[in-house]
């Protein structure tokens, strides 16, 4: 715990001191850049050996340091298994963040930036380590207004200002829910310290209240659908290291704040679990389909991101159903899948987010259409992307296949140990899952194939090319080796993510578990690397072949046409075309054209593109209604101080009658 | 060791053999005496003694893809049981390894066709992605409703005796996922009604056209990599079919080798008797073997068998 107490100390004397030397821009950067690697080597340290001992050290507190609440911290091995992923993420991005922002030329305070961003870092650890509800709902205050500042970086321009605005709105009507969860629950167990709620015996019907509560509040955050309406605005208009920071660790909050009210509660009635289970295949398939009708790559991504935590909570939910029939298989399985998935999600796509930056940095656009052929300019971004893009596709050889391998194996448990409703909705879910893995591979085949091979799409000349900095590549080559090892050695992580799964539970997870997926985990990799033999044998195959061969080098056959140009490729959008005109009714898929006519052809246009159910039907016409409603109640807040003072003292003597009576 | 060395050997010598069967079904309905049995070794080798073009846009992908692409096929091979062989590697969920790793074979012919900057490639490319998700989703319900009846997690499991009783109880279902199984099988094979495996130009815009940049060895692989995969899904027809145990190796192997000749010459007279579909009624094929195996485990949620 003293470990968590020195990097949080270490982060919180940075920042006056970054304020402080603001004049002098490049020592500001470097005491940021020192006390993000000190502060992660800490907290990596502290997080790895809670995990790997399975511990958890002495709780630290102090005592009536906030009303109602006090400062109150701990970290058991779930919250170390989240602060493991969270450094991890933190420091690649904010290494990357530092060669980012070096030569930024605009206006902004940069040291006010890198400050934001420790103290992002700050009140993410205390959310995760808080064991008082006031503390940790003052961390997650904190924790969306530092993500605020820091998604309206550019915000010059309108766009981004009301990205940051939907953002605001809607993480705070998430609080709103949570602040009742809390008294809901402090009331009920007479404190509001964790470990004392956990002791108190929560009634179905309340679990149910709670659970509904959490959902919409921690969902928010987390970016189910339908909440997910910010997070398509917000994650591309933030600075690339900011995307990677919220996509990979910010939402993953979310769910670690459900994964914690499951802890505390424990029983929900079955609807609960179900409801999360349809949630994630809803989140898992929708998100993949408006991510293949995407153009520009990052809001690809962050669509991507709402697709990954429908797999998370498909293991969630699945863990939940198993826990209501009292399956420990089914349950312990999900909940470890969940939590792996978690981690996995946060390492590729902090990845992807992060490449996706060195794309966008060097060729001045993010849009898709206008790249192509860019692996030979940009050989090293280009192969992380693509370990990034096998990964969370979940292929084999890498993380993703891994978690997404346990998510389906307690989907087959739940097929195996429930009954008729439980098989039902598990069929439904690995069909779903099915689904979701055959869709991500057609979008990053999508994304990958249009943006880094074939021909560049745009005649002008790329500006300059952003991968000679060194500090711009490493971190994201850490990450992509992260990857690879999860892939191929899962025993490490799984045995961390069953870690967290125990201290959820309050329980050890039996040997027998531990064994059911362990050992098939071998066997995997033992596969895995005789198919990386095949290929060596086919490689040298092909080498005795083609040794005496010439060979030719030639232009690509154009079927017969003598001048092809890079503007008759495939484009992102025609590759989704497909898929998206099966969908068409679900995602609303709509293409307009003006086809050139007569002899002389003008100009002509096609623009096609999806547009967000919930956002259109759902946030907007909800949110009209309640600006009209707000107009109407403006003459309250007429902005004069006296009526106010007036206001209050009305409530007080309310209050006072209420209370003689 | 052993029975890795046995598996691979099966399964590198024994595909091709398939797409003969095929071949002199289709000669025989055509009135033609037809292409030898052994054509598709003949092809292979010749394709690997040719000189390789390759296009100056491709990158490492275009020429490591169809080897990425066929090992990963290869490696699918080792946890599904031939006959009565079993899988060398078997463990509970090896079926979603199966799955996966035909997938990641599948993403790199699509990035290898991508590589080549040709829109025909990128064409063939988009579609055979699309029909793929389609024809996974049905692959992931049929191997679930067969890990219910037969209360196994893994390939060896379900087809080495896990369903030797269901096809007395539940007959109906198990003819319903066959069929099922048979559409993919021709779909993902990009064969007739599908796709037409014996042309490489634009007229069959899936499969085939993805593949047309590539020459020489890659070539040679593909089309082995080809046959491998009808294989491999042959082998799950077949050995849902022969499910039931005889305890004896000679009688097994002639069971199963009767049921692939079976297999090759049904996909001959389907290839015969149709013609190729249009593209927008392809999707009709896949959302058949769907709604068929949708039936099969509704028939199973009602017979109580679970």
């Amino acid at each position: 715990m003293t470990l968590i107490l020195y990097c949080l100390l270490i982060l919180a004397v940075s920042i006056p001191l970054m304020l402080a030397l603001a004049r002098f821009k490049k020592i500001s950067a470097h005491v940021y850049l020192g006390s993000l690697v000190v502060a992660c080597a800490l907290g990596l340290f502290s997080a790895s050996g809670v995990l790997s001992r399975g511990i958890a050290p002495v709780d630290f507190r102090l005592a009536g340091t906030i009303p109602l609440g006090e400062f109150y911290i701990g970290m058991d091995a779930l919250s170390a298994f989240f602060l493991l992923l969270f450094f991890i993420l933190s420091l690649a991005a904010g290494i990357y963040g530092y060669g980012y922002m070096r030569d930024y030329k605009g206006g902004r305070n940069l040291p006010a930036h890198f400050s934001l961003c420790h103290l992002l870092m700050i009140v993410i650890i205390l959310v995760v380590v808080a064991k008082n509800a006031v503390l940790f709902l003052a961390a997650w205050e904190l924790m969306t207004l530092a993500s605020y500042f820091l998604i309206t970086f550019y915000n010059e321009h309108e766009r981004v200002r009301k990205a940051g605005y939907v953002f605001l709105i809607a993480t705070h009507t998430g609080t709103f829910c949570l602040l009742g969860m809390f008294l809901l629950m402090g009331v009920h167990a007479g404190s509001m310290d964790f470990d004392r709620m956990a002791m108190a015996p929560f009634p179905l019907g309340m679990a149910a209240g709670i659970f509904v509560l959490a959902f919409l509040g921690f969902g928010v955050k987390a970016g189910f659908i339908p909440l997910h309406v910010w997070l398509p605005h917000a994650h591309p208009e933030a600075p690339t290291h900011v995307s990677a920071l919220l996509s990979g660790v910010v939402i993953k909050i979310g769910i670690y704040g459900l994964i914690r009210i499951m802890s505390i509660v424990k029983d929900f009635p079955l609807w609960c679990g179900i409801v999360l289970l349809a949630t994630g295949i809803v989140s898992g398939v929708a998100g993949v389909l408006y991510a293949l009708g995407q153009h520009e790559i990052k809001k690809l991504l962050a669509y991507h991101s709402i697709e990954n935590i429908g797999i998370i909570t498909l293991g969630l939910g699945i863990g939940m159903i198993g826990r209501y029939y009292h399956q420990d298989t089914v349950s312990y399985i999900g909940y470890a899948a969940a939590l792996l998935h978690t981690f996995n999600h946060a390492v590729f796509k902090g990845l992807l987010f992060l490449s996706a930056g060195t794309v966008i940095r060097s060729t001045h656009t993010g849009e898709m259409d206008h790249m192509g052929g860019l692996l030979k300019w940009l050989p090293w971004t280009g192969h992380l992307f693509l370990i990034g893009s096998l990964s969370i596709c979940g292929l084999p050889l890498f993380n993703g296949f891994i978690s997404e391998w346990l998510v389906f194996r307690s989907l087959l448990e739940g097929v195996f140990h429930l009954d008729m409703c439980g098989i039902i909705f598990s069929t439904a879910a690995i069909v779903a899952l099915g689904l979701i893995g055959g869709l991500a591979a057609l979008c990053f085949a999508k994304a990958f194939g249009t943006v880094f091979l074939g021909h560049n799409r745009s005649e002008h000349e790329h500006h300059h090319n952003m991968e000679g900095d060194f500090v711009l590549v490493a971190p994201v080559a850490m990450l992509a080796a992260l990857c690879l090892w999860v892939g191929l050695f899962p025993q490490e992580m799984v045995s961390y993510a069953f870690q967290g799964v125990k201290s959820m539970e309050g329980a050890a997870v039996p040997v027998v578990f531990r064994q059911a997926i362990l050992g098939p985990l071998l066997s995997v990799t033992k596969v895995l690397f005789a198919g990386i033999a095949i290929f060596l044998f086919f490689a040298l195959l092909r080498r005795i072949f083609l040794g005496a061969c010439r060979v030719t080098w030639t232009e690509t056959w154009g079927c017969g046409h003598a001048y092809t140009s890079s503007k008759m490729q495939y484009t992102a959008s025609s590759f989704a075309r497909p898929v998206l005109k099966i969908f068409r009714s679900v995602v609303l898929f709509r293409i307009k054209s003006e086809i050139p006519k007569r002899y002389f052809p003008a100009a002509g246009q096609l623009n096609s593109g999806v547009k967000d159910i919930s956002e259109y039907f759902v946030f907007r016409p909800v949110f009209y209604a309640v600006k009209k409603v707000s107009r109407g109640l403006k003459w309250i807040q007429g902005g004069r101080t006296q009526s106010y003072i007036l206001y209050i003292l009305f409530l007080l003597v309310v209050l006072l009658i209420w209370k003689l009576r | 060791m052993n029975s890795f060395i046995y598996h691979l050997g099966i399964l590198l010598v024994f595909p091709p053999l398939l797409l003969g069967v095929i071949g002199k079904t289709k000669a025989f309905f055509a009135g033609r005496w037809g292409p030898p049995l052994l054509q598709g070794y003949y092809d292979i080798f010749k394709l690997g003694r040719k000189q390789p073009v390759y296009s100056v846009t491709t990158n490492w992908i275009f020429r490591m893809g169809p080897m990425i692409s066929t090992a990963a096929i290869l490696a699918a091979g080792i946890v599904l049981p031939i006959s009565g062989l079993k899988a060398p590697v078997q463990f509970g969920g090896d079926m979603i390894l199966f799955v996966y790793l035909l997938a990641l074979s599948r993403f790199f012919m699509v990035l290898a066709a991508l590589d080549t900057g040709s829109s025909f490639e990128g064409m063939g490319a988009s579609r055979e992605a699309t029909f793929a998700c389609l024809s996974e989703i049905t692959i992931f319900l049929n191997l679930a409703i067969l890990a219910l009846l037969s209360k196994s997690l893994s390939l060896s499991g379900i087809f080495l005796g896990g369903l030797s009783s269901s096809w007395g109880q539940v007959g109906p279902v198990l003819i319903l996922v066959v069929v099922s199984f048979f559409l993919v099988l021709l779909c993902e094979n990009s064969r007739i009604p599908v796709d037409d495996p014996e042309t490489h130009l634009e007229l069959t815009m899936i499969h085939e056209v993805m593949v047309l940049d590539h020459s020489a060895a890659e070539l040679a692989l593909i089309v082995y990599g080809q046959a491998l995969k009808l294989f491999l899904f042959g082998c799950l027809i077949v050995s849902m079919i022969f499910s039931f145990k005889i305890r004896n190796i000679a009688a097994e192997a002639a069971f199963f080798t009767s049921g692939f000749f079976g297999l090759g010459i049904a996909i001959g007279i389907v290839e015969s008797a149709m013609a190729r579909l249009r593209l927008n009624r392809v999707l009709y094929v896949l959302y058949a073997a769907f709604i068929f195996s949708i039936f099969a485990f509704i028939v199973i949620l009602v017979r109580g068998h679970a």
